[in-house]
């Protein structure tokens, strides 16, 4: 049987704790972009399939008018729904995009051209949205 | 061997490609749905003018599609983070795309069928 050359332990050694923790690695931004993705993804689960339920199911969407939209805005729970809705799905799918462009955009100088433009035009409508969610007055 | 995650054709393949083209398809609608949303502080006679679109078949048709890549994204999406909580649900991999595969049309074909209701309804009266 050979000498071990490898310092690291076989499942049968114990470790430390304190040696266990220097080798898990800190968490780095892709791993919070990992775990965002999940959370977001949940929440979103309820909140897209209840405003879709609500706009084309519970209601036909030609009743959802400006009339309708006023209705629902008087209540400022409404505005934070909507809100909450736009700004989770805006960077879960931005967060999806910035995935695919990395997969499929491989030329440095083309791919950060992509994404420039995809983060503009994301961060505009998001501030857009933002703004008419806000300031809506009936 | 690789030490990356690659997948080899079957069930996970097609698992990954069908929640990207619908994750792009719902995130460009959004960008769109942003815009059109936001005309009410413009106008809301523009707003009332441009919604009324969405009533038409073809967007009605368009909506329905919406839903099935919203379930479709949604549903995978609740799979993806159960195989991620609990790794010994990979053994069941194709049983569970199949259940994503019938949730989504169970839930997704009556509920286009509401959508396009007005329609159906409008051709079959005159």
């Amino acid at each position: 049987m050979s000498t071990r050359v490898s310092p690291s332990p076989t499942p049968t050694e114990v470790v430390p704790a304190a040696a266990a923790r220097v080798r898990r690695p800190r968490p780095s931004f892709e791993t919070w972009s990992w775990f965002f993705m999940r959370v977001s993804g949940l929440v979103l689960v309820f909140l897209a399939l209840a405003h879709f339920a609500l706009t084309h199911i519970v209601n036909d969407v030609v009743e959802t008018d400006a009339a309708f939209v006023a209705e629902r805005w008087d209540n400022p729970l409404w505005r934070l729904f909507d809100w909450t809705l736009l700004a989770l799905a805006l960077l879960h799918g931005l967060n999806g995009l910035r995935w695919s462009i990395d997969d499929y955009v491989r030329r440095p100088a083309l791919r950060a051209g992509v994404k420039a433009v995809v983060y503009t035009v994301s961060g505009v409508l998001f501030a857009y949205g933002t703004f008419t969610i806000v300031t809506f007055a009936s | 061997m690789s030490t990356s995650t690659v997948y080899r054709g079957r069930s996970g393949q097609w698992a990954f490609v069908g929640h990207r083209i619908s994750g792009v398809l719902v995130f460009l609608f959004l960008l769109l749905h942003i815009v059109d949303v936001s005309l009410i502080n413009l106008s809301t006679e523009l707003y009332d003018e441009v919604h009324e679109l969405y009533g038409n078949v073809l967007l009605r048709l368009f909506e329905v599609g919406l839903l099935l890549a919203l379930l479709f994204h949604s549903l995978n999406g609740l799979r993806v983070v159960a195989v991620d909580f609990f790794p010994g649900a990979v053994r069941n991999e194709r049983r569970l795309l199949s259940a994503v595969v019938i949730l989504t049309l169970v839930a997704g074909l009556p509920c286009g069928y509401v959508i396009l209701k007005p329609f159906i309804d409008g051709t079959l009266l005159g």
